[in-house]
């Protein structure tokens, strides 16, 4: 079956099951393998990206429920030449050790930097991805340089 | 059914209620399974435990209703709270009269903040809570407490029934086959208290090992409306209906703290589990009963 979905805003035509997992969808077909998978049940947030805007677990979402809207994988945050904020303070602040965790903890953090800072605190922003590395420390430290280099930005563009 | 089979199954995403409910019946009546999803973050996950399945069994349709109009939003008409179905526990916190602005049901908000983490408030919704009948279930002690009325619909039309006479013993409920949940209406008073507690191994993704909801109205001393909901101390959600009672029967200062203590553990039927031990949850209710009563002028 033919699905269209609109993932780091380009619509990508894929074959695939409505009823497949999110997550596989984007690390199978659309080869998109940023998305880790840790437990598969929505405990760990390896898997998380954003579903209009909000951070979901790829690994509970059914690839059909995305149709319509608009998918965010850590692919669409920056690219290797060229890291977003958010990557550049995580590499600058040792905020990814093993890897695994880390782009979870990206969506989860842009997520807040984007459109919850005035809902919910920055540590429970990431209270739902687990890192067995860090101690969580240079996470938040990571972020807060995010948030205050987004605060003192000079330049920008709006829409995309 | 394991999550390798989870590909075969086909996904229908209904236009509207009418559509969703007429789909409903025509396979209730020819025997075929339908599962409603929402959030999925129930379903899904029961998918990835499952055995797989084997060949020639038949696989339920997945209504996807994760989008249906109207299932969704949230609506304050004088004193009643109206919450779609397949509103997310997200939009909840973020709505004027629950989690901003107003606070008018901030309880619903408050519990919304302990359900999971954002990912699973994202998806998570109070039909999809209600309907997989855990008796764990955060957002179904916050229905017990405002003692809400369960909104149901099928082909023959809407019925409502009160939260009381819904769940009718673990993981069974009145609701028929060919019945889909559309919304929650909750009176909410102008003026009230409100509690919400849960006890769990961690702040965020824990499953309760205790949880209580709850609303009074105090008027001249005497509690005059009271809503209590407990999570994980009966096979289904606890509506604590003596010691509701008991809270109605005197002024609050008056309340003793051995009546209350009874009250609850004659409300209660904990089991040991995973999670946690009978005994721990018996004190967990009685203490978390009491912060309540407590905080609103008992001095038990």
């Amino acid at each position: 079956m033919k699905l269209t979905l609109s993932v780091n805003g380009a619509k990508r035509e894929v074959s695939a099951s409505p009823a497949a997992r999110l997550l596989d969808v984007l690390r199978g077909p659309l080869g998109l393998t940023g998305s880790k998978e840790g437990c598969g049940e929505g405990e760990c947030g390896a898997c998380t990206v954003l579903l209009d805007g909000d951070p979901v677990n790829a690994c509970l979402v059914l690839a059909g429920q995305c149709e319509g809207r608009e998918i965010t994988t850590v692919e669409g945050l920056g690219t290797p030449d060229s890291l977003s904020p958010l990557q550049r303070a995580f590499v600058e602040h040792g905020g990814a050790q093993c890897g695994i965790c880390t782009p979870g903890m990206l969506m989860s953090s842009e997520a807040y930097l984007r459109k919850n800072k005035d809902l919910v605190t920055l540590r429970e922003s990431i209270a739902g991805n687990l890192c067995r590395c860090t101690g969580y420390q240079r996470i938040e430290e990571s972020m807060v340089q995010a948030e205050q280099e987004g605060r003192a930005r000079t330049f920008g563009t709006v829409g995309s | 059914m394991a999550i390798a089979d989870l590909d075969r199954h086909e996904v229908w995403r209904p236009v509207s209620l009418a559509a969703l409910l007429e789909r409903l019946a025509e396979r209730h009546a020819a025997g075929a399974k339908t599962v409603l999803l929402a959030g999925g973050t129930d379903w899904v996950v029961e998918q990835e435990m499952a055995k797989p399945s084997q060949p020639g069994d038949a696989l339920p349709l997945l209504a996807d209703i994760s989008c249906l109009g109207e299932l969704r939003g949230i609506a304050l008409t004088g004193t009643t709270l109206r919450v779609g179905a397949a509103t997310t526990y997200l939009e909840m916190r973020r709505h004027e009269e629950i989690g901003r602005g107003t606070h008018r049901a901030e309880l619903l908000a408050r519990m919304a903040q302990d359900l999971g983490a954002l990912q699973i408030q994202a998806r998570g919704t109070l039909g999809g809570n209600l309907a997989t009948g855990s008796p764990a279930a955060d957002g179904v002690t916050v229905l017990a407490a405002y003692d809400a009325t369960v909104v149901l619909a099928s082909v023959r039309g809407e019925r409502r029934v009160p939260m009381v006479e819904y769940q009718t013993g673990y993981k069974k409920s009145l609701k028929a086959a060919d019945e889909a949940i559309v919304a929650f209406e909750m009176d909410v008073p102008a003026r009230y208290s409100w509690y919400w507690r849960k006890v769990g191994t961690r702040r965020a993704q824990a499953i309760s090992k205790v949880a209580l909801a709850g609303i009074a109205v105090i008027e001249a001393g005497r509690v005059t409306r009271v809503g209590l909901g407990m999570a994980s101390v009966a096979p289904v959600t606890a509506l604590l209906a003596k010691t509701r009672q008991l809270l109605l029967s005197a002024p609050i200062a008056e309340i003793a703290g051995p009546d209350l203590d009874a009250a609850v553990l004659g409300d209660i039927a904990p089991i040991d589990d995973v999670r946690s031990t009978r005994e721990y949850r018996a004190h967990c209710a009685r203490i978390l009963v009491k912060d309540f009563v407590r905080q609103l002028g008992a001095k038990v």
